[in-house]
């Protein structure tokens, strides 16, 4: 059956965090295989992000910027029932989630026998439970890893809403895997499809390492600064370039002047253009404490750059295999990731071979693979009950 | 329009269960599966129910009928799978039920991969258990998706001998002539064995698709497969393996046989031994006969193959030797195993049972399992009751406690308390001591007492006591629960006096549990003990009585939690404790957190008191207090007592870190003397810290940021060791280690001659290994595992030197009685620095104890197999080991061996760099640490600075 109705839900979708280029990425490559796609935002984003003005899909925005509590109200003890304070917020919560959710029932009633909604965050999941769903499946997901979720609030609230949903997708099967020992028993995986493809490819001779991330203390720049203070020293001429905003860019500039380094680090601000940023690098570098799948690890493969990486997460081992298109190390052990930098920046020959498998490897994150498989979970999810007899 | 999934649901006279398990097909979230009930000849209804399903899900659901009952599940899932029309089938009991995206998640492995044969994780509960949330069957099989194209490539599937967790291709089933046996039990164990072998292509998946509900059998039956307790059952089992084995035997698959060999003797007959104790005489002869025969037919290199203690089970049943049998068999069922059996030293090895006559054949041989060396509280001894009497007014108990092999050494102090506890509080007991008598192979136990000042239950709510044992070696204490030696010791009842009411009964009668242990019930004979217990059973029957009784009962219990919770403790500490007045010149003192009184805080504590200083000081000690000074106050780490004294301390002194939820006030001055300098990165550099959350690192900073005063050796030290912590530079004391004064000013002869004659080393060379420790399962350390052969050790050099093993103190060793005349295991001894002072040369990997001994400029080696994994991979270094090491890096046995046999070689070849390591490395420790530390800490200078 083609020409589903499709419904994709955000928490936001008018900023640029990982999970809305996620969602336009796919809500675009779903419509030009014939389905009509809505992208539903919860909220308007508090920094929004201005984005092509004219896309094939179409894209609604529930609420205004969030003001009321983030999450619902759940008193500790007796003692925190008698916050009236609270109370009201909570009320006021509902209300206008109540709304919101309102206007979203609004939007599924139209849609045809067939279609689906994809829920792409847990706090977006409240909005369609509250809606109610009628004939359509609905496909939950959690866009990283099973050890990350199990550190956050997330955890608790993806038990009390997922274990409902007709399926749930995780971004790698180890974390699928991770998911069904844990006893959810509707998971499955699929990957996150490549975010473009790249029109040129890096030439690995610039002596620049690329960073590329928000600088926030899970994405570990702080380690990746470490690691450069020990590596750059035999290898000079080489620049780290780090591409990327956040509440730790202050602190990161004293550290790299307090390494003394401040010379080799350049602090590039955030990328519009991750493919233009990455061409003009030799080694693409991913110190995170915490990934789903890399982005940005995906787009510096497509660009046959080869990457160092902590083994922090199922979904970096998913796309790097140590050795073969890349260098893993231990999470957390810097000595290891500035040994990988320097073995690195001081052989182009082992940089081409790992560039060239990464560019081989990632191939199998093609938009139409990834699709396909997409196809093949709507088709079984809308597999009808019979009656056999005939 | 073909069906996915055709679910053949099997029952027989379960009409009440027979709904829902049909329910949780037809609520699966794939939509194309039908449902196919066979009734297996049922005569409770069950065959209308049935009907009632079928007719209600039209076109979805079909029913069966058996004429007549067949006795198994075999005929019954043969007629549904010929009636099936699905492109896959599954099997479903009645009385279980499958997940409700069972189907969907099979069926989907099935189109991803080709499999033929798609298996799930099947969880078992126990529905009498209300909230019981079950456990997986062979969880380790299900961690992750795979998939095999023939069970070579994963023969211990062969553990998961279910038919009903799978989704099997019915074409495959078809086009392979599979289908169940009907004239035997157990026929699943066979299909999923030829479904195994049959399939091109095996997928597995770590979601739950079954959930089985098992029931405890009833004496009257229950479900088939668990009536274990007929011994046709067995025969069955057996009649099974032999088909198994001949289709294998058919395909010429020897090494599949010896994995399902290797399973039958880990699995299926562990089961039935270890319920054989509760059979009667008859019974176990006819087993031991017909489990003889087989033992026969199993490949021989299954003793090998399988787990020691079944593989010891099953070639002790073979020999007939049953008690052997049992005793291997019920090894390690609880938390500690129990030592059942004689162990037997032959040629320098243990063995298990007493051999009688036999050869010692290799399957038998425990001694790399070092039962012979642990501790009674990491194998408990059997101890039995043997004599339970009333002399007048008094109650006389005596028994044994069996000490195969003398693990309780001679030397040491042992006591041993009676005890009677209440078995619904935990804790709550009335206890007597006992007086011991060593005998050869066993301790004797004797405890006389007067019962109405011991045996005074409250009556009523607490009916039941067992008794137990608390058996203390060395310090080390353990509980142990006697066995009634025979049946007459049982006979005599013992006076007791409730505290509630003379109504609830005057004695305490003996009795056998299910265990075989002793326990007590407290009754009466008399009419009005009758009639009040009677009364009170009739009142806790009632819906109020028994709410009530509920609610006291969960009320009771977690206000026992509460109270005594580390939790509870420190909240009470942190928001209490520390407002109480400091106590001025008060020190608390801990050693590698309690566990013994050593290390740096030992020597300033020497120091302390022959200074003369009025300082009072209390030891914390985590185990025993044995060995910890008579001079102190001593609290157990942990305690309200522990708590208090922290919280009014001046003082705190320790090696490790007192609890980290704990506040440090203000007033108190924290020396923290760490424990060795560091080669591994510590703290803030260790890669576990380094990945984790601001939560986890700022949780750190704020343990160690309590300390006021940090120790350190060098400036190395301070490079490393400081920082990795985050100690401010304006905290660290540069005064060198305080235990290793006596390393630099010789230590005390008399003491060292002493220590020397202990461990008999007179007239030879003392060689010192201390490696460092691996981490293990689950977080801990691993048991030390000698990367040399110790017997080699002792047949080539033992005649000029004593190899003393000292592992790291997270963890211990076993030797094998071979070496014992030339390796000798000293972790017992719990302060370093005199065994440093013994030895001749030292053998480490990457140990700080290389830092220390260093001082001494006597022969250092390294022996690292492991180096490059060691440093590489699993947390890294502060420097390279091979630049700056004392001493040659040796990673084979022949190298070490020829190394330690020239000492003298080693000590002149490596002279100039011991010196260069010990300057710098050693660079403040000038034999005056203690002197220094007191002086700067205890001496007044320095207490106005927090």
């Amino acid at each position: 059956m083609t020409g589903r109705d499709i419904f994709i839900v955000c928490n936001t979708v008018d900023d640029l965090g990982g999970v809305q280029r996620w969602a336009h990425r796919t809500a675009e490559l779903l419509t030009g295989r014939g389905h009509r796609v809505t992208l539903v935002g919860i909220a308007r984003s508090a920094e929004p992000h201005p984005r092509r003005p004219r896309a094939p899909y179409r894209v609604v925005t529930l609420h205004g910027p969030w003001r009321p509590p983030a999450l619902a109200w759940r008193p500790a003890s007796a003692w925190a029932r008698l916050n009236v304070r609270a109370r009201l917020r909570d009320r006021w919560r509902t209300a206008v989630q109540r709304r919101g959710a309102e206007r979203l029932a609004a939007l599924l009633r139209a849609a045809r026998p067939g279609g689906v909604v994809i829920v792409a965050q847990v706090w977006a999941m409240e909005w369609v439970r509250l809606a109610g769903t009628g004939g359509l499946k609905v496909i939950a997901m959690s866009h990283e890893s099973y050890q990350a979720a199990r550190a956050s609030s997330r955890y608790r609230r993806i038990w009390e809403l997922y274990p409902s949903a007709d399926r749930m997708l995780t971004l790698t099967a180890e974390d699928a895997d991770a998911w069904a020992r844990a006893g959810m028993t509707n998971v499955d995986h699929m990957p996150n499809p490549l975010p473009f493809s790249p029109a040129a490819r890096a030439d690995l001779d610039a002596p620049v390492v690329a960073c590329l991330g928000r600088l926030s203390h899970e994405k570990g720049v702080d380690m990746a600064l470490e690691a450069w203070a020990e590596a750059s020293a035999a290898h000079p001429g080489w620049r780290l370039r780090i591409h990327g905003s956040g509440p730790e860019e202050e602190a990161l500039r004293a550290q790299a002047r307090a390494l003394g380094i401040a010379g080799t680090v350049e602090f590039c601000g955030p990328a519009p253009d991750a493919a233009a940023a990455l061409a003009q690098a030799s080694v693409f570098l991913l110190p995170s404490r915490q990934e789903g799948l890399p982005m940005s690890l995906m787009e510096a493969m497509a660009c046959g750059l080869p990457a160092v990486a902590f083994d922090c997460a199922p979904g970096v081992r998913e796309l790097l295999t140590d050795e073969v298109d890349g260098l893993l190390v231990p999470p957390g052990h810097v000595p290891a990731l500035a040994a990988a930098l320097r073995r690195l920046m001081g052989d182009g020959d082992l940089r081409r071979k790992l560039g060239d498998n990464a560019v081989a490897g990632v191939r199998r994150l093609h938009p139409d693979t990834v699709l396909d498989r997409w196809e093949r979970l709507l088709e079984l999810l809308h597999r009808d009950e019979h009656d056999f007899s005939s | 329009m073909r069906p996915d999934v055709s679910v053949i649901v099997i029952a027989y006279n379960d009409a009440a269960r027979l709904p829902r398990a049909v329910g949780s097909v037809l609520a699966q979230s794939l939509g194309p599966v039908e449902t196919i009930i066979v009734d297996d000849g049922s005569t409770d209804g069950t065959g209308e129910v049935a009907e009632q399903l079928a007719a209600a899900h039209p076109g979805r659901v079909r029913a069966l009928h058996l004429p007549r009952n067949s006795g198994g599940c075999g005929r019954p899932r043969n007629t549904g799978l010929a009636q099936a029309r699905g492109a896959h089938v599954m099997f479903l009991d009645s009385d279980d039920v499958l997940d409700r995206h069972a189907c969907l998640n099979l069926v989907a492995a099935a189109e991803e991969t080709g499999a033929d044969l798609v298996s799930g994780r099947c969880v078992r509960t126990r529905p009498d258990r209300p909230g019981d949330r079950g456990h997986a069957w062979y969880p380790w099989l299900y961690a992750r998706r795979a998939v095999y194209e023939s069970i070579t490539q994963n023969p211990d599937l062969l553990y998961d001998t279910l038919s009903t967790n799978k989704c099997y291709r019915r074409d495959f089933l078809t086009a392979c002539g599979l289908s169940f046996a009907e004239d035997v039990h157990y026929e699943d164990l066979l299909f999923s064995t030829q479904a195994y072998l049959a399939a091109r292509r095996i997928a597995l998946i770590p979601h739950r698709v079954y959930t089985w509900h098992w029931q405890q059998p009833r004496p009257d039956g229950g479900s088939i497969s668990s009536r274990r307790a007929e011994l046709r059952n067995f025969a069955d089992r057996l009649e099974v393996h032999r088909r198994i084995d001949a289709v294998l035997r058919a395909r010429g698959a020897a090494d599949l046989k010896l994995h399902k060999d290797a399973k039958f003797v880990n699995h299926d007959l562990l089961l039935y031994l270890r319920e054989l104790r509760g059979r009667d005489a008859d019974y176990q002869r006819r087993f031991l006969e017909l489990a003889a025969a087989y033992m026969a037919e199993l490949d021989e290199r299954v003793w090998q193959k399988a787990n020691p203690m079944p593989a010891i089970a099953a070639f002790l049943l073979g020999r007939g030797d049953l008690e052997g049998a049992l005793a291997a068999a019920e090894y390690g069922r609880g938390r500690v195993p129990e030592l059942l059996t004689e162990l037997t030293e032959r040629h320098g090895r243990v063995y298990w049972g007493r051999l009688e006559g036999h050869p010692a054949h290799p399957v038998l041989d425990v001694t790399d399992l070092g039962i012979h060396t642990a501790p009674p509280s990491r194998v408990r001894p059997v101890c039995t009751l043997t004599r339970l009497r009333r002399c007048g007014p008094l109650v006389l108990m005596a028994g044994r406690v069996h000490n195969p092999l003398e693990r309780i050494p001679p030397d040491a102090e042992v006591q041993l308390t009676v005890e009677f506890a209440d078995r619904r509080r935990k804790g709550r007991v009335l206890s007597v001591p006992a007086e011991v008598t060593r005998r050869k192979g066993w301790l004797q136990w004797r405890a006389c007492f007067l019962p109405s000042r011991v045996l005074r239950p409250w009556g009523f709510i607490d009916p039941v006591w067992d008794l137990w044992l608390r058996l203390s070696v060395n310090g080390e204490r353990t509980a142990l629960r006697p066995r009634p030696a025979d049946e007459t010791v049982l006979e005599t009842e013992l006076p007791a006096r409730p505290r509630l009411t003379r109504l609830a009964g005057d004695r305490l009668v003996p009795l056998r549990t299910r265990q075989d242990r002793v326990a007590f019930r407290l009754t009466g004979r008399r009419l009005r003990h009758r009639l009040a217990r009677r009364a009170v059973r009739w009142a806790a029957a009632t819906r109020a009585g028994r709410r009530l009784w509920r609610r006291i009962r969960a009320a009771e219990q977690d206000v026992r939690r509460r109270l005594g919770s580390q939790k509870t403790k420190q909240a009470v500490y942190n928001r209490l404790l520390v407002r109480l007045p400091i106590r001025k010149g008060t020190a608390v003192f801990e050693s590698r957190m309690g566990a013994c009184y050593a290390g740096n805080p030992r020597y300033i504590y020497e120091e302390l008191r022959r200074s003369g200083r009025p300082i009072r000081v209390v030891w914390s000690y985590a185990g025993s207090p044995r060995g910890f000074p008579r001079d102190a106050r001593l609290v157990r780490r942990g305690s309200w007592a522990y708590h208090l004294a922290l919280a009014r301390a001046e003082f705190w002194v320790d090696d490790h870190g007192f609890p980290g939820g704990l506040r440090k006030r203000r007033g108190t001055t924290y020396l923290q003397t760490w424990h060795g300098s560091a080669f591994k990165r510590m703290g803030l550099d260790h890669p576990e810290l380094k990945r984790a959350g601001r939560a986890e690192q700022a949780r750190f900073t704020r343990m160690t940021g309590r300390f006021d005063r940090f120790l350190v050796r060098s400036r190395h030290d301070v490079d490393t060791l400081a920082r990795g912590l985050g100690v401010a530079p304006d905290r660290l004391l540069p005064v060198g280690y305080p235990r290793n004064d006596p390393l630099v000013n010789g230590g005390d002869p008399a003491e060292l001659a002493a220590l020397r004659r202990a461990l008999g080393l007179a007239g030879r060379q003392v060689v010192l290994y201390a490696p460092t420790f691996r981490p293990g399962r689950g977080g801990k350390a691993a048991p030390l595992r000698l990367p040399f052969d110790p017997v080699r050790f002792a047949r080539e050099l033992g005649d000029t030197h004593v190899m003393l093993v000292r592992p790291h103190y997270l963890t211990r060793v076993s030797l094998p009685p071979e070496a014992k005349a030339a390796v000798r295991d000293v972790g017992h001894i719990p302060d370093v620095t005199p065994l440093l002072l013994l030895a001749d040369a030292l053998v480490t990997d990457y140990s700080s104890i290389m830092f220390d001994y260093a001082l001494l400029d006597r022969p250092m080696i390294f022996y690292v197999p492991d180096l490059e994994e060691y440093t590489g991979r699993d947390r890294g270094c502060y420097f390279d080991l091979a630049e700056h090491a004392p001493g040659p890096l040796l990673r084979e046995e022949d190298a070490l061996l020829a190394a330690l046999a020239d000492l003298p070689a080693q000590r002149d070849a490596h002279a100039a760099r011991r010196r260069a390591f010990a300057a710098r490395f050693g660079e403040y420790d000038r034999g005056d640490a203690a002197a220094r530390v007191v002086e700067l800490i205890f001496g007044g200078g320095d207490r106005d600075r927090t």
